[in-house]
């Protein structure tokens, strides 16, 4: 700045003094927040995980194999001699610097409750460090491998849960005349259509599907038999899939090979599922997760296979499989105590409870998940719509201007409204009004949606604002329509935007508590919604009612349980969106 | 398909073998079908049963609904806390809850509401709670108040500091931890101690007992008071302080609060089923089990701290019921 201190007869001096009393206030705004939070996570995480009561020799074994094997994977993939230094040298310095460090707040301050040095260094120090490497072999060719495997494996399972528990409340019947009568048909007209080159077919497809979807609302009280939900997910979903598989592969490698990598995991998946039938466990889940595992997967293996690059990265999942194994083993046959976490397989599965080693969050989660895969569409649908029209149809001047630029502002207003009156408007409107009912899910989705869709909005017009004109002009230039070039050129260059604004506001969506207490969502369900007009309950509804329990276990155990659910239910929503948002980029 | 080979020889033409495939799967299938109707029929009870309420009765009644869930897997429960007075006039008395829970009974202009809008209900009694007043365990100064000093310090022009109340307590303020006026506890409160002496606005009004509780606990000179299920689960977090009604101080227990020495702070929590949803089946099969459950020591008072009905007063609770499942269902 150095008009600040202006001098008429050359450069002058300029203090340095504001810039660097700036920089370091910036840097201990960015220190705060983040320790803050971080030091919140970690004692969420140890009341989660019983972490507490964890031995040290327990955390040593597993430490050497889990973790370090984990490590040694993400080194080698790296394969970067100042890397494998550079975390060694961290690895080893924290070890003895977070053991000085801790003894000595301990002796000479106050005691840290909950807290041992080697919990201390495996937060502080192992889990930044893991998380370095993690990003450094990802960006090699073994580690990308070894991760796309495990993500494909890990996110397959996920999206499979999460479709499973969707048809919880979505009727699979009518799902299963809309696919046979409305999906079936048009996308065969248009294959057709394209194959042989006659346009006609191509667009009758629309119209027929949704002749075939309108049929199908009607036919579902009239058809008196249908197929077992099991051959429905078959028909519908596990084939489809396998057959894009089949098609994706075909383009490479034949189709021979087509068959066989889309085949031999549906051949599977369809077993899986007529055993899990067999032997009562839930046969339509256990078949989706198994075909939205194993048909990726199996894409995926025969193209790395193909580049012929990284194949021992396919190691990975075996790795941390047998530390897992390993380490269980050894602590077995050590005979150390185990932690007893509160977030285990039953805490995800079962319902509520007044004990609180009994307590489960699985009514409340198949709420959340509901509730949050509604608000998605509803949310991308209104704000998307929205901001296309006042980006690019409303016109910037005159009269209409003007009332396009007050609206903008009070939508910009209504993103300030405090979610309570968000919940206040949802009981008027959509409960009371509509008759929607007090307390179900769709009550709750719609009024999170218009909670959630100022964000949207804004953030949506910031994306397509931000396309340059020149684009648009040189569509215009080519003899496009105003459709077609908000179809071909804005949209698909403004779809990273968007979706990072729908994903932020997704994540307060799932979060939010005061709007579904003023709809009168309930506090604990003891069943999963089975439809959409089901009274249901949500994680933060459940996780607020444990916090106020008299019971010091659910206080700190069960609500800790809850809260790192929450997250990584978060973190798998916001991932798969970014990995939208990130194919959405690498497109243009 | 060898069956083609020699189909003269053996008379299998390839159209009756596919045939014979075709019916065969066509059979395999028929054992995968489901009707479109979807119900799961017979004489299981099944449907929702809806209730908000009290959260001083929340957790037991969440304890007698989880009982009643596993017994009848057809019935879908589900409960909210939401305060006796907002359970009230936001949800029971416009008809969209089974059941009201309430620790204090139903107020004359609720009962109005309810009437406007045509819902008929009966009042059971759960439990006897043991309303608690706490302070600080290190304010040694203080052991027991009598009603009037209680009166005192939660009164609309409340006492300031400690020693306005009794000459020998601290000079010091007087921080004060209560239920929010949308809770049953508050009004009860007022009836017991208060009148119409009104009660401070003066305080830190919650729903949670949790945070009086910490609000408590973290200050030598505060006051607070909550629902004796609260203080029977922490007993070490917090001092609960003997109350004297001119006979002497009574410690709030489970004892003292049955054998009615424990006054005027011993008071009956309540439900109130409407009587309209005692025509279903379900629910007045639901209502039937909570007040058998209201008299079970190890869940009344060992999982949740309160008070158990005693035989007579179940007796009386069932016939009340009865008559109204009678008149529902008439």
């Amino acid at each position: 700045m150095a008009t600040d201190n202006a001098n008429a007869d050359g450069f002058g001096e300029v203090s340095r003094v504001r810039g660097i009393v700036f920089e370091y206030l910036s840097l201990g705004a960015s220190v705060f927040g983040l320790v803050a939070l971080g030091v919140l996570l970690v004692y969420v995480s140890i009341d989660a995980f019983d972490l507490a009561n964890a031995s040290p020799v327990w955390l040593l074994t597993y430490f050497l194999t889990l973790v370090v094997p984990f490590l040694a994977f993400c080194l080698y993939s790296a394969n970067d001699p100042a890397v494998t230094r550079r975390a060694l040298g961290v690895l080893g310095g924290g070890l003895v610097a977070v053991a000085a460090v801790f003894t000595a707040i301990e002796t000479l301050l106050v005691p840290i409750p909950r807290l041992n040095w080697q919990l201390a260094y495996l937060f502080v120090v192992g889990a930044p460090v893991t998380a370095y490497l993690t990003y450094v072999g990802s960006g090699e060719r073994v580690g990308a491998v070894g991760f796309g495997f495990l993500g494909r494996l890990l996110g397959g399972a996920a999206l499979g849960l999460a479709v499973g528990t969707l048809f919880l409340v979505f009727d699979s019947l009518v799902w299963f005349l809309a696919y046979t009568l409305g999906v079936v048909p048009a996308v065969a007209l248009y294959a057709f259509g394209s194959a042989r080159s006659v346009p006609q077919a191509q667009t009758a497809a629309l119209p027929a599907g949704l002749l075939g979807v309108v049929a199908a609302v009607f036919l579902r009280g009239v058809v008196p038999t249908y197929p077992s939900d099991l051959l429905i997910y078959l028909w519908t979903i596990a084939i489809p899939v396998a057959a894009a598989g089949a098609f994706a592969v075909a383009e490479r490698r034949g189709r021979t090979a087509a068959a066989v990598v889309a085949g031999v995991p549906l051949a599977l998946a369809a077993a899986g599922g007529f055993a899990a039938a067999g032997a009562g466990l839930p046969a339509p889940t256990v078949l989706l997760v198994l075909v939205l595992t194993g048909v990726p997967t199996a894409v995926y293996v025969s193209r790395v296979v193909d580049a012929g690059e990284g194949l021992v990265g396919f190691a990975l999942p075996v790795l941390l499989v047998g530390g897992v194994v390993a380490g269980a083993l050894i602590v077995e046959a050590l005979g150390v105590p185990a932690p007893d976490p509160w977030l285990d397989p039953s805490f995800l599965t079962e319902a509520p409870s007044q004990t609180p080693t009994e307590a489960g969050l699985y009514p409340a989660i198949v709420g959340s998940v509901i509730i949050i895969a509604m608000v998605a569409v509803l949310s991308f649908a209104l704000g998307v719509g929205t901001s296309v029209f006042l980006e690019e149809y409303t016109p910037g001047s005159g009269p209409l201007g003007t009332l396009t630029r007050i609206i903008q502002v009070n939508v910009a207003n209504l993103a300030a409204v405090p979610s309570v009156v968000y919940g206040l408007l949802g009981l008027g409107l959509f409960a009371n009004l509509l008759g929607l009912g007090i307390g179900t899910a769709v009550t709750a989705a719609l009024t999170l949606s218009l909670l959630i869709l100022p964000i949207t909005i804004i953030s949506a017009q910031e994306a397509i604002r931000s396309v340059p004109d020149d684009l648009r002009r040189g569509s215009d230039a080519m003899g496009a329509t105003r459709w077609q070039t908000t179809k071909n050129v804005v949209l698909p260059e403004a779809m990273p935007g968007i979706l990072t604004g729908t994903i932020l506001a997704l994540g307060r969506a799932i979060g939010e508590t005061a709007p579904l207490i003023m709809i009168g969502a309930a506090t604990t369900v003891f069943r999963a919604p089975d439809s959409l007009f089901s009274r249901f309950s949500a994680m933060p509804m459940q996780i607020y009612v444990w916090a106020g329990f008299p019971q010091a276990d659910f206080r700190y155990g069960v609500v800790a349980a809850g809260v790192i659910t929450l997250l990584i239910i978060l973190v798998g929503m916001n991932g798969t969106a970014i990995l939208l948002r990130n194919r959405a980029e690498r497109g243009n | 398909m060898a069956s083609s080979h020699d189909a003269d020889a053996t008379g299998i033409t390839r159209r009756k073998s596919l045939a014979a495939i075709a019916g065969a799967g066509a059979l395999g299938l028929a054992g995968c079908t489901q009707s479109g109707d979807g119900g799961d029929g017979g004489d299981e009870l099944s449907g929702p049963i809806n209730i908000a309420g009290s959260s001083t009765v929340f957790p037991l009644m969440s304890a007698v609904m989880e009982d009643f869930a596993n017994e009848h897997p057809g019935v879908d429960p589900d409960i909210s806390s939401t305060g006796s007075g907002g359970g009230f006039s936001n949800f029971f008395c416009t008809g969209d809850t089974d059941f009201n829970n309430a620790s204090r009974p139903i107020q004359p202009e609720e009962e109005e509401l309810c009437a406007e809008n045509g819902v008929e209900f009966v009042e059971l009694i759960a439990a006897t709670d043991a309303l608690t007043v706490v302070v600080n365990p290190d304010a040694d100064f203080v052991d027991s108040l009598t009603t009037e000093e209680l009166a005192q310090i939660w009164e609309a022009d409340p006492a300031q500091t400690w020693d306005e109340v009794r000459d020998e307590f601290p000079n010091e303020e007087i921080n004060r931890f209560g239920a929010a006026d949308t809770s049953g506890t508050y009004d009860y409160f007022i009836e017991a101690i208060l009148e119409e002496r009104g009660h401070t606005s003066d305080y830190q009004a919650t729903e949670q007992d949790n945070t009086i509780a910490q609000g408590v606990a973290g200050d030598q000179y505060a006051i607070g008071y909550f629902g004796f299920a609260y203080y029977s689960q922490n007993p070490d977090q917090l001092k609960a302080l003997g109350i004297d009604d001119g006979d002497g101080p009574v410690e709030p227990s489970l004892e003292t609060a049955s054998s009615g020495e424990y006054i005027p702070l011993s008071r009956p929590l309540f439900t109130y089923p409407s009587i309209e949803s005692l025509g279903e089946e379900h629910i007045a099969e639901f209502a039937r089990y909570f007040v058998e459950q209201t008299t079970n020591e190890e869940l009344v008072a060992g999982d949740v701290g309160y008070v158990p009905a005693t035989e007579e007063t179940q007796e009386e609770q069932m016939s009340i019921l009865e008559d109204a499942i009678e008149q529902a269902q008439g």
